[in-house]
């Protein structure tokens, strides 16, 4: 009786409808501020792509989107052989130690990442080596390389545990198994993984922030600079193209995921 | 005579998974070109054995002999032995073709006997072609093997094993996931390919009857110990133990003395035997098929009974008959092929040579017994 409840469903309606307000106006109003002619930000002279044009002849922005992707794709491949095999290791151990070493894998995606990056930062300083492109690089790859894991265990524990035996019965040396047979066998959560991994590569801030210099700006690291001098539309435009990719990049790891558990 | 070659030879193989025995002293030896069944009740260790014999496990004790040497160490990849699998384990991210030829493009031309990349790839084309008319899969080269049936996945994973011209083909328990039909089948496909290629035929399954069909030699496995092992006809008709009685076929299993040499008693009545050398009024196990009772008039049979239930079972009725007298306690299971109404009381006479003794089963051992004819119920 209660869910045929027209002021129930009305309540619903509205709560859901403020939730999502909350959730994307402030997005909503960056994005329709990027098409705004004006610079001012409390009214609306007409819509323009300007804005994105300039971004694309901004040579620090540009420098950044190119260490950006750098970053990211380095990091991903990196991570993703780290992860895969690490997987394959812990797929392959007895279940005590594999579940010690899964928790721990675990810590670094619930820790906040202002402790990552602190912490990331303190070790560099402590080993005098100087931050930079690939200081930045090797904390990407940390903090990538759990995606991986997570995204490739279940594609593990899923596979018939037969197929590397009948592997080897075939006549396969354990390591051409491996690349024969295990690696194809769970391509779907690596690429999964190395997905994930590259969206939050791109996506990342704080830990980049703590573990690079200026002289290696990256995109949310340049958009972060100019909010301190004043934001400038072309940021609302740059900030609309990293959600639009990121976007995307989601959507795709969650289709993935789920034609991966039809 | 090459049939009495030993091929494979295992002796006293012991397996413990941590505190678990799975295995206790095995000692086996398999023929070339003999079909052998290694056959048991789930964790009778039939699967464990099979995994030895393939490298897959190592044994905890003991040794296995390929031709006379010692491969107890010796890899999986290594061994002239293939192994078709309970779930197939087909590489889902290869088509039929590519599964089939998996082995062989391991080879390097000269183990093929050819000297080009290109006749390599020729002579691959042509051993898969000639595997896939043999197990009747003509025409599904380029099909993934997730489009397959579960009867045709193994009809691919038997071609992918036999294809590498193995000296033993392992099979665990390949038919369970196929229906009653298509199993019977397979089961005389199976045995017409073993008997072709002159392999080696390794097979274990829980199934009496696929064992009794296929076999030249049953191992009948129980508690981690072969139990008996012999040829399909002796394992039936002489069970060497009550487990191997019971698990085979079905059967009658009463206690009995052994008055003397050939002169049995059971269910309060002597009966002629033809069995010799128990002694004096020793405790004997008899055992008597259901199909070996004959059913005659009720003044006439050496024993009397009143039929309790009947169940119609296709090619005969079961009849539960409840003895009389000092049988009182002993309800006999009989086929036959004419049905006795409920109620209905008969006579049943057994004859001299279906009535098999066995010495008594010592009391360790008739506990696993007991739970093994439960777990197959």
């Amino acid at each position: 009786m209660v869910r045929n409840n027209r002021t129930v469903r009305s309540v619903r309606a509205v709560w859901m409808t403020l939730l999502m307000l909350f959730l994307y106006a402030p997005i909503l109003v960056m994005i329709a501020l990027s098409f705004n002619a004006s610079v001012s930000r409390s009214q609306w002279t007409g819509f323009t792509l300007d804005w994105y044009v300039k971004l694309f002849h901004d040579p620090a922005i540009l420098g950044a989107l190119r260490t950006t992707i750098e970053v990211a794709v380095i990091a991903t491949v990196i991570s993703t052989v780290i992860g895969t095999l690490g997987a394959i290791g812990m797929h392959a151990m007895n279940a005590g130690m594999a579940n010690v070493l899964i928790n721990v894998s675990y810590l670094p995606m619930t820790t906040p990442d202002i402790v990552t990056g602190v912490s990331l930062m303190l070790m560099y300083l402590f080993c005098h080596v100087p931050l930079g492109k690939w200081t930045m690089i090797m904390a990407h790859i940390a903090f990538d390389i759990p995606y991986v894991l997570f995204s490739v265990m279940p594609k593990l524990k899923q596979m018939n545990p037969n197929l590397y035996e009948a592997a080897l019965d075939l006549g396969c040396h354990p390591v051409k198994a491996l690349y024969k047979v295990i690696i194809p066998e769970i391509t779907p959560g690596i690429f999964t993984g190395a997905l994930l991994a590259f969206t939050m590569s791109l996506d990342d801030f704080v830990i980049s922030y703590f573990t690079s210099s200026d002289m290696y700006p990256n995109l949310s690291r340049i958009v972060y600079a100019s909010t301190k001098l004043g934001v400038k539309p072309t940021m609302y435009a740059l900030s609309t193209l990293m959600f639009a990719t990121i976007l995307i990049l989601l959507i795709l790891v969650n289709k993935r995921t789920k034609l991966e558990n039809l | 005579m090459v049939q009495d070659m030993r091929l494979i030879e295992l002796k006293g193989v012991c397996k413990s998974f941590g505190d678990t025995h799975v295995l206790h002293d095995v000692d086996l030896y398999i023929r070339k070109c003999e079909f052998i069944t290694l056959l048991g009740p789930s964790g009778c260790g039939k699967t464990t054995l099979l995994r030895i014999i393939g490298g897959f496990d190592m044994p905890s004790s003991g040794e296995v002999l390929f031709e006379g040497k010692d491969m107890t160490g010796i890899p999986p990849y290594k061994r002239r032995i293939n192994t078709v699998f309970q779930k197939y384990a087909l590489f889902n991210h290869l088509n039929v073709y590519d599964n089939i030829a998996f082995g062989l493009n391991l080879k390097t031309p000269e183990q093929l006997g050819v000297k080009t990349k290109k006749e390599k790839k020729d002579e691959i084309a042509r051993r898969v072609g000639r595997m896939l008319k043999l197990v009747k899969m003509e025409g599904y080269e380029k099909r993934s093997t997730d489009a397959l049936s579960g009867g045709q996945q193994q009809r691919i994973a038997i071609a992918r094993a036999l294809v590498n011209e193995p000296e033993v083909l392992l099979l665990d328990e390949p038919l369970g996931a196929l229906d009653l039909k298509l199993r019977k089948e397979m089961q005389l496909e199976l045995k017409a390919m073993q008997q072709q290629l002159g392999i080696t035929f390794i097979y274990v399954t829980h199934d009496q009857e696929e064992a009794l069909t296929m076999s030249d030699t049953i191992a009948v496995m129980n508690g981690g110990r072969v139990q008996q092992i012999g040829d399909p006809k002796r394992i039936y008709d002489e069970p060497k133990n009550a487990f191997v009685a019971d698990f085979i076929g079905e059967s009658n299993i009463l206690d009995g003395v052994m008055l003397q040499d050939d002169l049995v008693k059971f269910s309060g009545t002597e009966f002629q035997c033809v069995d010799e050398g128990f002694g004096t009024n020793a405790p004997v196990d008899v055992v008597v098929r259901p199909e070996d009772i004959m059913i005659v008039g009720e003044d006439v049979g050496m024993l009397a009974g009143t039929v309790e239930s009947v169940i119609f079972k296709g090619v005969h009725y079961e009849m539960m008959i409840r003895g009389e007298g000092a049988g009182e306690s002993i309800l006999w299971k009989v086929h036959s092929t004419t049905m006795q109404p409920v109620g209905t009381r008969v006579g049943m006479t057994i004859v001299p040579y279906n009535i098999h003794i066995m010495r008594k089963a010592t009391t360790a051992d008739a506990v696993p017994v007991a739970q093994a004819a439960e777990e197959e119920a």
